[in-house]
């Protein structure tokens, strides 16, 4: 064989999404089954997005186990797994401002910044030009996060591969999960407390030894906890909860829901383009930095891009334009574009260093972890000269990144302007649903009843969670990282001949812990209730 | 006597669960220390990540009590009372759900066993059945504060769809509980 090339292996991964198991043919043309399922995931995405109450976390929970069951274990299964849940990553995103600006209800949270201005540009007619507007701003952010993301994953992952040894890793792993615990949420106790949770319950039943540790000689659990039944009972039931008892407090509204006539014209113009690009291109920037940076979420990237869009709009907009609060078409641009282009950087952390940084990010690796054959993380991308098969599936990846991109660029936009009837779906009827179907999809995922046990139990931890005002994504992320801490420091441990300073022995080591240790002490010292 | 905040009295709890967890729980129900010794070289042992987990438990417990937070966030009684009432509805759910078609077999299969007729129909969906029914009703209907034919019918067609969805295109899918029963 002959050696292979960087261009080989990007068009090996280009081949891999378009030349695999056909689907279905079109005027001869074949349509490869990873292509299918990135249309269908970004339908998906939509879908759930613009469906208060719902969102791409549970949509990815409940396909997950479908998508194993139909494609199977094989290497073949990740493409169409991971572009699937790629394109709900996608479609997501997008379809949160449908209700926001129709609604004024954020069919995501990180809509609610759309509402401001998408609302009332609704209220003057001006609803279909405001989806519009959202619509190309959401997949520019994107379509620009997701470039960075192509070209700063590989080389921070031949970073870390060069210079980083098993100390310097096991010190990143913990700098990492120190930054996640102190930035999310509004206080760094919680976020600590919140990942030192997370990894007590995955060193439940694990270890090198013969008896199951801290399984109370128990058999539940003595095989570990799934890391399935963690993930989704914190993040998925646990949200369930919550908004079901809102709706339980809520005095239900009972009338039917009413949506401004459009006035005018709805299109949009080169002259709405140019206008809006500068906020765009600024929320992009911003957008992108913020969502590079784990755990940090689109929620704050879109407050901050919003605010940055507003400080400009004040200065240089015209007496007659509306001010930003007031449907301002430069407003949505802002918030839109900050929210989306996080969602590509957010996979650079998980792609270049194997570190989670988002929930989306979380379920990219469950997948991976389910079907194997492809562990996100700096050893993915060795362009060694004979096949790395990692490497193929990274730039597949990636091709399914553009994919979705293109169809949210052509089709996204038709598709997002239909789907404001979903607002209408009582949230106390689809909820109970959701919990059902997502406890099915455990057990289907699992094949057992303790699994079920588990998520449900997880979910009411993650109820409490919440209701003490602690994040649960420090949790998650610890839950998903722990095992790799423990095995890293193992390794570096036996490799240093049981230093027990082997944290603190090589310089880049050294600062990585005096960076986990300053991240918090700086967290504690100033309150950040805007983080949250 | 001054009233402990919701984040002091979590606090305190954490420093709790800390120590019990670093003193307690983890040298009792581990068979290996922090580090240990084996064929000459020291080697990390079974007790050193879930004593981190402790660490960051007890540390977090810790800034809780000593620190100063403007949020004080608790669940109030309201929040227990419906959290108690998801939790019960869960549990007896998920109980039916796991022993109603052995219990329905028990009667009426002739005396064959549910573990030999868990792949047959109608056998296979019983405790799916009325163990879904029962969760999504019990749910809408607490919620809603009212009983409802529209709220059976949406827990009827729930379960229906998820069979639809999970059960008619795959063999080799088993709906809760039969994969371990």
């Amino acid at each position: 064989m002959t050696d292979l090339s960087t261009l080989d292996y990007i068009w090996l991964g280009i081949l891999a999404v378009f030349q695999g198991p056909e689907a279905f043919s079109v005027f001869g043309l074949p349509v490869s089954i990873t292509l299918m399922m990135v249309a269908f995931g970004l339908l998906l995405g939509l879908v759930v997005g613009a469906t208060p109450g719902l969102g791409s976390v549970i949509a990815m929970a409940i396909s997950l186990p479908i998508l194993i069951s139909i494609f199977g274990f094989s290497s073949d299964a990740l493409l169409p797994v991971l572009g699937f849940l790629i394109g709900v990553m996608k479609g997501s995103t997008v379809g949160g401002a449908v209700p926001a600006i129709l609604f004024n209800t954020p069919g995501t949270p990180d809509a609610y910044m759309t509402t401001l201005d998408g609302y009332p540009m609704a209220q003057s007619g001006k609803a279909s030009k405001a989806l519009r507007i959202s619509h190309f701003s959401s997949v520019t952010g994107d379509t620009f996060s997701d470039i960075v993301l192509i070209i700063c994953a590989p080389f921070l992952a031949i970073l870390v591969e060069s210079y980083l040894d098993l100390p310097e890793k096991t010190a990143l792993l913990i700098l990492s999960l120190s930054f996640i615990a102190a930035v999310v949420g509004g206080s760094a106790a919680k976020g600590l407390l919140s990942c030192g949770l997370g990894l007590l319950a995955v060193y439940i039943g694990t270890g090198e030894d013969f008896y199951p540790r801290l399984s109370f000689g128990t058999e539940a659990l003595s095989d570990g906890i799934s890391i399935t039944a963690a993930v989704i009972g914190i993040l998925v039931i646990g949200a369930i909860f919550i908004e079901l008892e809102e709706l339980w407090h809520q005095t239900r509204r009972t009338g039917s829901i009413e949506i401004a006539k459009d006035v005018g014209d709805q299109r949009l113009h080169w002259a709405d383009i140019r206008r809006i690009l500068p906020y765009i291109g600024r929320s992009a920037l911003i957008g992108t930095a913020i969502g590079a940076l784990p755990g940090i979420g689109s929620t704050l990237a879109a407050t901050i891009g919003y605010a940055t869009g507003a400080r400009k709009h004040r200065q240089t907009k015209a007496p007659d334009d509306p001010a930003f609060g007031e449907g301002a078409p430069e407003g949505i641009a802002a918030a839109e574009a900050a929210n989306s282009s996080v969602s590509g950087a957010n996979l650079i952390p998980v792609l270049s260093l194997g570190i989670p940084g988002n929930t989306a990010a979380v379920f990219l690796i469950l997948a991976a972890d389910s079907i194997g054959g492809f562990n996100p993380g700096p050893a993915v991308f060795k362009f060694s000269t004979d096949l790395n098969p990692e490497l193929v599936i990274a730039f597949g990846l990636f091709t399914t990144m553009i994919i979705a991109n293109i169809l949210n660029w052509t089709v996204g936009g038709v598709l997002m302007r239909w789907l404001g009837v979903l607002v209408r779906i009582p949230k106390q009827h689809l909820l109970p649903v959701v919990l059902l179907l997502t406890l099915a999809s455990l057990y289907v995922q699992e094949t057992a009843m303790s699994a079920v046990w588990f998520g449900f139990g997880f979910g009411v931890l993650g109820y409490f969670m919440r209701r003490f005002g602690i994040s649960p994504l420090p949790f998650v992320i610890g839950f998903v990282l722990g095992g790799r801490l423990e095995a890293t420091a193992r390794q570096a441990f036996s490799a240093t001949g049981g230093d027990p300073f082997f944290l603190l022995k090589s310089p880049i080591a050294a600062l990585f812990i005096i960076g986990a240790v300053a991240v918090v002490y700086f967290s504690v010292r100033k309150p950040k209730a805007a983080l949250k | 006597m001054q009233k402990l905040s919701a984040n002091k009295a979590l606090g305190l709890g954490c420093v709790v669960l800390g120590v019990v967890l670093a003193f307690i729980w983890i040298p009792l129900d581990s068979d290996t220390g922090l580090v240990e010794r084996s064929r000459g070289r020291f080697v990390v042992g079974d007790s050193l990540a879930p004593t981190l987990a402790a660490a960051f438990i007890l540390i977090a417990g810790m800034m809780l009590v000593f620190g100063r937070s403007d949020q004080d966030d608790k669940p109030n009684r309201d929040n227990l009372r419906f959290i108690g009432a998801m939790v019960g509805f869960g549990i007896i759910s998920l109980l039916v759900m796991r022993w109603a078609g052995p219990m329905v077999a028990s009667f009426f299969s002739g005396g064959e066993e549910y573990r030999i007729l868990r792949d047959t129909v109608p056998w296979k969906y019983t405790g799916f059945v009325i163990g879904g029914i029962l969760l999504v009703f019990s749910l809408i209907c607490f919620v809603e504060e009212r009983l409802s034919w529209r709220a059976l019918l949406i827990s009827i067609g729930a379960v229906v769809g998820i069979i639809l969805l999970y059960d008619l295109p795959f063999d080799d899918v088993l709906l809760p509980p039969n994969g371990d029963v």
